[in-house]
């Protein structure tokens, strides 16, 4: 079961102990020279071969020197960073000084850190390095609530990891001036040994990786890449492209589909979705590959991933505070879902980077996730899995309101649209063809609107409208708010649905808010404050009494005297 | 059906009337440049009067509005109140907001004084706490008083055991 940790004998291996101060791995210069110096030397080398086939022959000296110059510079930049960086990790404190002109002194105490995030990127990686990111929880300014060190050998990482997040039970203070590496290593064997596996990668999950919304948009980014230096290049790539492998010119090409629009358009919507869908596979596989979670005895939580970045993040367990179940739309009309923490000290600056650096799965079967959720939170049957209460009809009025306007908008556009379309005369699209054939090999876009009638943006305004109504009832349906014995539990989101179970002996404190609106429809939005991940979590537009009798449930005591009953009550006695 | 039946009181404390006098310093700070930008050019540019002078009445009129409506409304919404195990805040004119955290999860407490305020002795306590929800600000209180909740709160928070989060 250890055969993941080639490193993973106990330590027999200390260079220096650990309280002392120590430098990065003098490797990570070559690292950085090597992940700065190899593109520099290769875009230098493509400089010097165009500068030559253009004809520039004294310029052409020019860029392999100036890129040895470059490289040479990073590279001692990068020893006089080296130098200047020293870390130490006492009984009582991980330090790091830092800085050449500015120096820095940072100082966590070791019961504050939260999370131990062990990457190594390729370019690292080949050297046998990792970075080592020490997350606090403490959110102080914009992500400095982090300490990093780049790069130092992986054996030191997995030390690191290892004690920084080791908790002895109890009575830990006892012996303190015994040497920390020992008992380092004494709690790395025991914790290697009962290390209980929580989810192991199966290739099968890689079949939802292209799943998503975004499948067909990344297959367009990638052809519009290249339509675009095609374009840069006023259509001679192509030009040239197709003189030399006797492709048909853009004005053939043209003629052909406008000949065959029923057969070209479908081949070339199935090829973006097939080029989105071999993107999106890569990526998976390059960031899940040996995707492994486990808990090891004292609670801390691990994840291991990564084909050619390999990352392992450690939470210490009594800082994993929930769980989320996110189900973006095609996902979950695929039947998938992936997990993510709920957890202090991962927050990475803003919400999108916190979110992406929480989740402890890839995209999987949505009963597998329940599964390995009710694991992660042990609990018996996943809190996620509890019976949501429904928000109020006005929440759904909201929301057919919201609609309604998308729908009005949408109107009034396709009106002006089918008014321009009855004044473009021949001059403008020939003038619209002409500046589409320069950007596109294949130019039917254009032609395509000319050609159709004009009814088609009235279909378009109802369909616009349909989607619309469509979207409301959705996203009303996606609201939900409920209890589990030990977690609060909120849903929501149509696009993106993310239900979040919470520890309710991790709530900080309340939000209430109300626009105008939702004072008049008797709602309001009501919000769970916590350290942990995202810090709010939100029963969006929920009705009033009702959010507020869920918070009062979830967290006796905290909200009840500030609240009072109104109204006709009396025939309702509450069991609170 | 009805469990529409609990609401939030209010919290017991009003900030000091004087709040009114800086929200509604505060606006005209804002409205009276703007307006003025567009004002003092049309005295001057004869063909564009009337359309500078229109868009200063876009401006000035709903400025002028909010400077007259928004400071009274919000010393009917803005209260506060500390318990011993509480800190209980509303804010807000049209988009409302209450706040609690317990003591236990206080972080750090602080006041805060901006030039306008303290022409108007006033001060506010910010309350920090672990969540990125950002802190609980209680605007517009007289500066003694803030010292003295700041103080209060200090002991009170040091006094509970934990590490906040």
């Amino acid at each position: 079961m250890t055969a993941h940790t080639d490193d993973g004998t106990p330590a027999v291996q200390s260079p220096a102990p650990l309280g002392d101060w120590q430098g990065l791995s003098t490797l990570s210069v070559w690292a950085n020279t090597a992940a700065g110096g190899v593109p520099t030397m290769v875009t230098a080398v493509i400089g010097t071969v165009a500068l030559i086939a253009a004809g520039q022959g004294a310029w052409a000296l020019a860029p392999v020197p100036a890129g040895l110059a470059l490289t040479a510079l990073m590279t001692w930049i990068e020893l006089v960073r080296l130098r200047a960086t020293r870390y130490r990790v006492t009984s009582e404190r991980m330090e790091m000084r830092s800085g050449i002109l500015a120096t820095a002194h940072r100082s966590i105490p070791r019961d504050r850190v939260r999370s131990v995030d062990v990457a190594a990127p390729i370019h690292a990686r080949l050297f046998g390095l990792c970075a080592v990111t020490v997350g606090t929880g403490e959110a102080v300014g914009s992500g400095s609530d982090q300490l990093q060190l780049q790069f130092v050998t992986a054996e030191q990482g997995e030390r690191l990891r290892r004690e920084l997040l080791y908790r002895r039970p109890a009575a830990s203070g006892g012996a303190a001036g015994a040497t920390p590496e020992d008992r380092a290593g004494g709690a790395a064997e025991a914790g290697e040994e009962v290390e209980v596996e929580l989810a192991r990668l199966d290739p099968r999950w890689f079949a939802y990786a292209p799943a998503t919304t975004a499948t067909a948009g990344i297959g367009i980014g990638a052809i519009a890449t290249l339509l675009g230096a095609n374009a840069q290049s006023e259509g001679r790539m192509w030009l040239w492209l197709s003189e030399r492998a006797g492709l048909p010119d853009s004005a053939e090409i043209a003629s052909y589909v406008m000949a065959r629009l029923l057969l070209v358009v479908p081949t070339f919507l199935a090829g973006l979705l097939l080029s989105g869908v071999v993107v999106l596979l890569a990526v998976a596989v390059e960031t899940w590959w040996n995707y492994r979670l486990t808990r090891s005895a004292d609670g801390t939580v691990r994840l291991r991933r990564g084909l050619l970045t390999s990352v392992s993040l450690s939470v210490e367990g009594r800082r994993l505070n929930g769980v989320v179940l996110h189900e973006p739309f095609v996902l979950r009309t695929a039947g998938g879902a992936d997990v993510r923490a709920v957890a202090t000290g991962l927050s990475a600056g803003d919400d999108r980077r916190t979110s992406a650096k929480s989740r402890l799965s890839p995209a999987m079967p949505r009963a597998r996730a329940l599964e390995l959720s009710a694991d992660l939170t042990r609990t018996r049957n996943s809190p996620l899995e509890v019976s949501l209460a429904a928000h109020p009809r006005a929440a759904l009025r909201r929301r057919f309101t919201r609609a309604g306007i998308v729908t009005v908008l949408g109107a009034v556009a396709a009106a002006g649209a089918a008014w321009l379309h009855t004044l473009a005369n021949e001059a403008f699209w020939e003038a619209v063809y002409r500046i589409e054939e320069r950007l596109s090999p294949v130019p039917v876009a254009a032609r395509s609107v000319a050609a159709a009638p004009l009814w088609v943006w009235a279909v378009a305004a109802v369909l616009l409208g349909a989607a619309a109504l469509w979207y409301a009832v959705g996203s009303y349906r996606g609201l939900g708010h409920g209890l589990h014995p030990r977690y609060l539990v909120v849903r929501k989101g149509m696009a993106s649905r993310d239900t979040v179970a919470l520890e309710r002996s991790a709530v900080i404190g309340w939000r209430i808010t109300r626009s105008p609106l939702q004072r008049r429809a008797g709602l309001a939005h009501v919000s769970a404050t916590t350290a942990a991940g995202e810090g709010v979590y939100t029963a969006a537009d929920v009705g009033l009494g009702q959010g507020l009798a869920w918070a009062h449930e979830a967290v006796p005591g905290l909200l009840s005297p500030f609240l009072v009953r109104v109204g006709p009550s009396e025939e309702e006695p509450r069991p609170t | 059906m009805s469990t529409d039946t609990l609401r939030l009181r209010p919290p017991r404390n009003r900030v000091n009337g004087k709040a009114v006098l800086w929200w509604t310093a505060n606006a005209l700070l804002v409205v009276l440049p703007l307006t003025a930008a567009l004002v003092v050019p049309a005295l001057f540019w004869e063909e564009g009067r009337p359309w500078l002078l229109l868009a200063a009445a876009a401006i000035g009129l709903p400025g002028l509005a909010v400077t007259v409506v928004m400071p009274q409304w919000r010393y009917r919404v803005h209260r506060w109140e500390i318990t011993d195990d509480a800190v209980y805040t509303s804010s807000g004119w049209l988009w409302q907001e209450w706040r609690v955290a317990p003591m236990s999860r206080i972080q750090t407490v602080d006041t805060k004084r901006g030039p306008v305020q303290r022409l108007f002795g006033l001060a506010s306590v910010t309350v920090t706490t672990a969540s990125a929800a950002g802190p609980i600000e209680i605007a517009g209180l007289d500066s003694a008083l803030a010292d003295a909740t700041v103080e209060r709160l200090t002991e009170t928070t040091q006094a509970t055991a934990g590490d906040a989060t």
